[in-house]
């Protein structure tokens, strides 16, 4: 009995998802990937990996999810998204940089594909990936930060939050997804803007980070708008200010950092990369699919389920956001140095 | 009261509705399956069935999810008594005491008692989860970083009492383990620790491959490494069922280990991995004979595997009640409620009672079907041991590669099971016991981040483990232990000068005797 158990166990992740399939094969038949039997000299010819490098659930995961379902329909070949993970989407992103070009193995990352390359410059470490290993397809989403505070705590407004700062350097506190994370970022950058200085405690992901503040141990923090919004509703946190550039959506009174006069804009955003070194018809055709995809019906209605704004830039466009926004990033690292560093002067 | 009962009655409504009732079956069946691959714990199994629960509509795929992780627990205990390989972290207790059983030829009853033993906590945690969830969460929530260190304190004096061998052994095994944690990114800088250019190693080492490693592989290598082969166990029938004397040594190390289990369970974080720990170590310390341990006692099954149970409905509680991502296995299902586009808030009893209490009554259900699928498999599994070892260990060699492999689809962790195989061989005979090192390493990173984490909460100060009431007192119980522990070895010198003046008496009196 073990032995037949095991039979339909685990070959490699898309076998095994293929053999969990077969028990549930009747009941989520949209799921079944059926090999597409068109002509063979054609783009894609056979299955398209798209790499989520974070675990299912997350941003990355939640995004690749309904983008690969939207392609798979569009180009009616299959698309699957695999999530390899690892060392903050180190791992994943690696993975891709690193592999054949031929538009086969495509990548779905998060704004951090900008900050890990500059911390490994940082510690001279060598890079697990550059860049340039990479080309932009499309940008799929944009979704500003807000900033929190636990409703204990008595600042109604930036303008109350940054003079109780300067008063007590240091003593304010902020959870962030880990260090040099996205979530630290935003936070740092504000801090640099306004000219304070917090304490950064680092959590293992945004999770534990939203748990910390919650729960009071810290003081503020800087997050998606989606998963602040019901404590928000709940009254345990208290949003002061959004990154964006426009107010978020669902928050039409929370007033932007730049509408009070900081300087500062920050997205936690997903897109779509390719390897270098892929041909141009492969390219635009990732590119076209792409572009119909943020169209598809059916991905805009799971894009709203999530709460997570459409924000579609193909390529060229893309590049010029990518590479503002990647400066803006290295820059604040550089700023910010080797933490130890800071921490023994 | 009323209101929980009628709210209640709404749940089985919705759970005894064909479609979930399904799907809550598919869950266990699935989760069971997952468990007992050695490797695949309820986090890949969930992660991997996540896209599938995309297609169904919120209550069923919470409840599919859901079932996936208490089967996994289920299921993990499986190939821990059989064949000493832990299907997931939480059942590395149980491969000590299950696998002697298994040896001694009450591989059956090992099994029904973690059926029966899981059951029953998964039921019992299941009406706590019901009536307490709105105040457990919020004092859940009071977990800071300070109270965690407290608690991964207790978790690490509990190694002193986990084996009953040398405790020399014992303890340095547990600092190899926590060695082991130091591997990795460094939380609070970002340096990589011990990485040697691997990017692989920059998450640390898995508890998985570390655990299939130390005791799956190390078995299988002390057993092909024996002059004559072991002999085949032929079960029988009527030794399939635990003995009225094993029943009884059972009630009491369930109810523990339930009461532990979900207590350990509902605070967020990781920390739900040390019930079993600390669930085996309390029924050894409780034992009236606690060299029984490590040799098949019962109790060294019945309890660890109704506390990692329980803690699995411990962890549904922050989760549930407040929305709160309180764990690795509870941020992947509110994803999956996210993307049926219910926000998980503190507002979800309210909002959404069908999912709520359809999900609560979903548990009653599941635990039903898990008890009615194990105790019948209890039999087929046990048939297992029946197959000629030189076929046998090959094919869980495999199985452990491909399970350990899949979780990650990272053959740095094949490396490293192997390494750890290796490594449990030349332990094992030397006589050093290896759950220790898992121990350890399973707390090392968790006890590194909260003790940071404090430290920077307070800028340096070290009293902030003793301002805050709840570290407080949990520190006061872990030096309660250490004296405890210290007045043992005072009666023990004690005993032991006594014996030896007695000796002295008896040589000096011998001469005279001459």
């Amino acid at each position: 009995m073990k032995k037949t158990n095991c039979a339909r166990g685990p070959i490699s992740r898309r076998r095994r998802s293929i053999g969990m399939q077969l028990v549930l094969a009747l009941m989520i038949l949209p799921l079944a990937m059926a090999p597409s039997a068109f002509g063979q000299e054609r783009f894609p010819d056979r299955t398209i990996t798209m790499v989520a490098p974070f675990p299912p659930g997350g941003v990355a995961d939640l995004t690749a999810r309904p983008v690969a379902a939207a392609m798979e329909r569009i180009l009616k070949s299959p698309v699957v998204v695999v999530n390899k993970t690892g060392a903050a989407g180190a791992v994943g992103m690696s993975y891709v940089a690193n592999s054949k070009p031929d538009g086969y193995t495509v990548l779905m990352a998060l704004s951090s594909i900008s900050i890990i390359p500059e911390a490994d410059k940082l510690f001279d470490r060598k890079p697990a990936y550059t860049m340039d290993q990479l080309l932009p397809i499309a940008l799929i989403s944009a979704d500003p930060t807000v900033f929190v505070v636990n409703a204990e705590r008595p600042w109604k407004s930036v303008k109350e939050f940054v003079a109780e700062a300067k008063k007590r350097p240091g003593e304010i506190s902020f959870s962030s997804s880990g260090v040099y994370g996205t979530l630290h970022m935003a936070t740092e950058m504000l801090a640099h803007a306004a000219g304070i200085k917090l304490k950064h405690i680092p959590y293992g992901g945004a999770g534990p980070a939203l748990t910390a503040i919650l729960g009071g141990h810290v003081d503020t923090l800087a997050s998606g708008p989606a998963v602040v919004i019901p404590h928000i509703k709940s009254g345990k946190l208290r949003p002061l200010a959004g990154w964006g550039a426009k107010r978020v959506a669902s928050l039409p009174d929370l007033a932007t950092f730049k509408e009070l006069g900081y300087d500062i804009e920050f997205y936690i955003w997903a897109g779509v990369f390719a390897p270098r070194g892929t041909s141009q018809p492969v390219l635009k055709k990732l590119r076209d699919t792409a572009r119909q995809a943020v169209n598809d019906p059916e991905f805009k209605s799971a894009m709203e389920k999530l709460q997570t704004p459409v924000a579609y830039m193909d390529a060229p466009e893309f590049q010029k956001f990518w590479d503002k926004d990647a400066k803006m990033l290295a820059d604040a690292i550089k700023r910010m140095g080797k933490i130890e560093i800071k921490e023994a002067k | 009261m009323l209101e929980t009962l009628q709210n209640l009655y709404l749940g089985f409504s919705v759970a005894l509705s064909p479609v979930v009732l399904l799907y809550a079956f598919v869950g266990c069946i699935i989760g069971t399956l997952v468990g007992v691959l050695p490797g695949v714990g309820p986090l890949a199994g969930i992660s991997l069935l996540l896209p599938v629960s995309f297609g169904l509509d919120a209550t069923s795929a919470v409840v599919l999810l859901a079932g996936i992780y208490y089967g996994a627990m289920y299921g993990g205990s499986t190939t821990s008594i059989l064949m000493r390989i832990p299907g997931e972290a939480a059942s590395v207790m149980t491969c000590i005491d299950g696998y002697a059983m298994t040896r001694k030829g009450r591989g059956g009853p090992a099994l029904a008692i973690a059926a029966v033993g899981s059951y029953i906590a998964g039921t019992a945690s299941v009406v706590g989860l019901m009536f307490l969830a709105p105040p457990l969460a919020r004092f859940a929530l009071r977990f800071g970083p300070p109270e965690y260190l407290a608690l991964l304190v207790l978790g690490l004096l509990v190694l002193a009492f986990m084996s009953g061998g040398s405790m020399l052994k014992s303890l340095s095994m547990a600092a190899l383990g926590l060695l082991f944690g130091m591997i990795g990114i460094d939380p609070m800088t970002g340096f990589f620790r011990f990485h040697y250019g691997l990017v692989e190693l920059g998450d640390g080492i898995g508890v998985v491959p570390v655990a299939v490693g130390l005791f799956g592989l190390s078995e299988i290598l002390l057993t092909a490494g024996q002059e004559k082969p072991p002999e085949v166990i032929k079960p029988r029938l009527r030794e399939l069922l635990p003995s009225r004397q094993e029943w009884r040594d059972s009630t009491w190390p369930i109810a523990r280990g339930t009461l532990l289990g979900f207590l350990i369970g509902i605070i967020p974080g990781s920390a739900h991995i040390i019930s079993s720990f600390v669930s085996y170590a309390v029924e050894r310390r409780l034992s009236k004979h606690p060299e029984r341990f490590g040799q098949g006692a019962v109790e060294g099954v019945a309890g660890p595997e109704s506390a990692n149970n329980s803690a699995t409905s411990g962890a549904f509680v922050p989760m549930l009640a407040l929305g709160v991502p309180s764990g690795p296995i509870p941020a992947v299902m509110l994803a999956a409620m996210m993307v049926h586009g219910i926000s998980p808030g503190p507002l979800l009893i309210q909002q959404q009672p069908e999912l709520f209490w359809g999900f609560i009554a979903s548990m009653y259900v599941g635990n039903v079907v898990l008890l009615i699928l194990n105790l019948p498999l209890v039999g087929l599994f046990v048939n297992v041991l029946r197959i000629p070892y030189p076929l046998l260990y090959p094919a869980i060699l495999v199985f452990c590669v491909l399970g350990v492999y899949a979780v990650n689809g990272s053959v740095v962790d094949v490396g490293i099971m192997s390494a750890m195989g290796a490594l449990g061989y030349g332990l094992r005979k030397f006589d050093f016991e290896t759950a220790p090192i898992v121990l350890g390493l399973v707390l090392a990173p968790m006890i590194e981040m909260s003790f940071r984490q404090s430290l920077s909460m307070s800028s340096g100060s070290y009293t902030i483990f003793f301002h805050r009431p709840i570290s407080l007192v949990l520190l006061l119980v872990a030096l309660g232990f250490i004296l405890l522990s210290l007045r043992t070895l005072f009666t023990k010198v004690a005993e032991w000068r006594r014996k030896l003046g007695l000796e002295g008496e008896a040589e000096t009196k011998e001469p005279g005797n001459v």
